[in-house]
């Protein structure tokens, strides 16, 4: 039985500035099954929210796709008319953004917006049974159910992250793509939310996209792991495989920049240089100009996206062993 | 006589309360405890970390230290050259101006805190200018062997640009230079690399770090990151609601932490391992402001080990804020429980 919710095929998107074209995502290809829950991980600027971005079909007016596409079910989200958008957004693919401020109008109560979003998908919903609904999320994400008429300037930092899971939650889409949402929280608050998304993510069998910037938080909540660097997607690999063997000198560059509180206090080497100008991307890899492997090919050459070992894909042409 | 272990900088019982509810019409009855009664003190030569979570007074401890907001109460004393300890909570004018050359900041976004008018040569030489340091030609001269130390080389390539043509990191490493121009000894350093990637953020604490050792410097490392607190400084002290909950050796505190809310602190920090299971952090409830706190311990509302009496363990209900005491080897902690 074919199990896969969603393929990236080469994706390679675009941004026209008045300077030129600057290259946000490059070739990008991945699978996702139903129910699996995926990271994607990387420094600013690297293409993992305009991926996000790409599969809402939510990108600025300058964005051109150059090629690929993005299969749901089968169907190219790239290829889909207005109106099939419409149907997809919320109710098959949504999203929980970082910032939940933002993502809620503060002159509403919370309860009616997440009502609302509903009724654009089914506007037969009678409101007796909307409101049980919104309910029934809220206490799918732990809050308690007497703050559904309460406005967001009433819910501290925590409970709007929890209540924007619980509106993206509202029409039980298949995936749900999750943004940096604990980011700004902090490291008590965000590990509930955590254990919220990962709770709720198996209990509904979910599909999930999880992006982040630290690979710690990445850790606890994907399967598998995608490393992005400068629009291109460098390694994917189960989330252990990732840590414990990386492939890509980049993955191993990131990983070792964080540093830990536990385990022997040893000093962090820093990856020189800075990401490349995505206008002018270096020729070749575009990770070569700070690559303490890199050899001539990969300043000429763009390494190919292949399996190195079942299930781990790398684009590298000098990747590291495979530790024994 | 200096010794090494001679502190740097002492405090003691520093507060600062903002008014609450207060319109021009009506005096403010209610006070935020941002900063309540702390203490502690920072050895010569050696870097502490503040960490704690938005809102538990580490910012403006911060901005105490370096007098941008005026104490409410306490003392701040700094040891002079002849061993003598100044207060700095009470100096003024001139007095204020000369204390800045010893005592200096680096903010957190580089974005926000670099004049995007002025090049980097004018940046980092500011503090020289307003402090009637060297001619125009010494000051070039220190400017440029500055920008060298910070990693901004060649120093010529950047002294007339502006903070627009400068990535994340590079900016953070002048507004670095610019806090060293006038050789202080003491820096006061709050989140400066929260807002940079990771793969920048390694070089530039690095670079901190070595800088603290060539120059003999001390950190008051403000950060929210465990982590970052542990690679970057010798002390740590936790906050919670305006009040030190402990302080120690970094590696002690890490390793046996004392205090039930330092605890959940350090089990709530997400594991780079995805094979471990990690326990959820014992604590409940979320987090309040510390308006006209009671006086009981500040923790006791979120704390499980009070919780275990049933109604609250007396102790911790009836009686004040508890002490931040030395629980054995210099490792502090204020808590009823330990």
């Amino acid at each position: 039985m074919n199990n896969t919710l969603l393929a990236l095929k080469d994706l390679t998107v675009e941004y026209k500035t008045r300077k030129g074209y600057v290259s946000a995502i490059d070739g990008v290809s991945f699978d996702l099954q139903y129910g699996e829950s995926m990271g994607l991980v990387g420094e600013s600027g690297c293409g993992k929210t305009s991926i996000a971005m790409s599969l809402l079909r939510l990108m600025p007016e300058n964005a051109i796709v150059r090629r690929g596409e993005i299969l749901l079910d089968g169907q190219n989200i790239l290829q889909m008319d207005e109106r099939q958008v419409r149907e997809m957004r919320w109710a098959r693919i949504s999203m929980v953004f970082q910032a939940a401020m933002n993502a809620l109008n503060p002159v509403y109560r919370v309860g009616d917006q997440i009502t609302e979003a509903m009724h654009q998908h089914r506007g037969d919903l009678p409101p007796l049974q909307a409101r049980a609904r919104v309910e029934e999320l809220f206490q799918l994400v732990g809050i308690d159910a007497k703050m559904i008429d309460r406005y967001p300037h009433e819910f501290s930092g925590g409970m709007r992250q929890r209540a924007v899971i619980a509106m993206a939650l509202a029409c039980s889409p298949s995936l749900i793509i999750a943004d940096e949402p604990t980011t700004a929280l902090d490291v008590i608050v965000q590990d509930q939310v955590l254990r919220e998304l990962r709770r709720i993510q198996a209990q509904l069998n979910m599909s999930m996209i999880y992006i982040s910037h630290d690979i710690a938080v990445i850790a606890e909540v994907a399967k598998k792991i995608g490393v992005m660097y400068a629009g291109r997607m460098v390694e994917l690999a189960a989330s252990g495989d990732i840590f414990h063997t990386p492939r890509h000198p980049y993955t191993a560059a990131l990983m070792s920049a964080f540093p830990s509180i536990k385990g022997p206090k040893t000093r962090l080497v820093a990856l020189p240089g800075e990401p490349p100008d995505l206008l002018y991307p270096p020729q070749g890899c575009r990770f070569h100009p700070r690559c303490s492997r890199a050899s001539e090919i990969c300043q000429k050459q763009t390494p190919p996206f292949e399996t190195i070992q079942p299930n781990h894909w790398v684009a590298c042409w000098n990747p590291l062993e495979a530790r024994a | 006589m200096n010794t090494p272990d001679s502190p740097l900088i002492k405090v003691e019982n520093l507060s600062l309360y903002f008014p609450v509810g207060s319109s021009f019409f009506q005096r403010s009855k209610s006070h935020i405890h941002a900063v309540d009664e702390i203490s502690f003190s920072i050895p010569l030569g050696r870097s502490l970390a503040l960490v704690g979570e938005s809102g538990c007074g580490k910012t403006s401890t911060g901005k105490l230290l370096t007098r941008l907001v005026d104490p409410t109460g306490g003392h701040i004393y700094l040891r002079g050259k002849d061993g003598s300890l100044a207060d700095l909570a009470a100096l003024k004018g001139d007095e204020l101006k000369r204390f800045r050359r010893r005592v200096q900041m680096i903010f957190q976004d580089p974005y926000e805190s670099l004049n995007p008018r002025l090049t980097i040569f004018d940046t980092v030489a500011e503090p020289l200018l307003v402090q009637g340091l060297g001619s125009l030609g010494e000051r070039e001269e220190m400017v440029a062997r500055l920008l060298e130390q910070v990693g901004l080389t060649p120093a010529s390539s950047f002294l007339f640009r502006f903070p627009h043509e400068l990535s994340g990191g590079q900016r953070q490493r002048v507004a670095i230079a610019r806090a060293l121009v006038v050789r202080p000894d003491f820096v006061v350093a709050d989140e400066p690399t929260s807002m940079l990637d990771v793969s920048i953020r390694t070089g530039v604490m690095n670079l901190m770090m070595e800088l603290a050792d060539q120059l003999g410097l001390s950190y008051l490392y403000i950060t929210h990151d465990l982590a970052v607190a542990r690679y970057t400084s010798h002390e740590l002290a936790v906050m919670y609601m305006g009040k030190i909950v402990e302080h120690g050796e970094t590696e002690e505190v890490l390793a046996n932490p004392l205090h039930p809310y330092t605890q959940a602190l350090i089990s709530a920090v997400p594991a780079p391992d995805p094979a471990y299971q990690r326990p959820a952090p014992a604590i409940r409830g979320g987090i309040s402001k510390p308006i006209d706190p009671a006086p009981r311990c500040r923790f006791y509302e979120r704390c499980l080990r009070a919780a275990q009496t049933a109604g609250g363990d007396p102790v911790c209900r009836e009686n004040d804020h508890p002490r931040l005491e030395d629980k054995g080897g210099g490792h502090f902690a204020a808590c009823y429980k330990v």
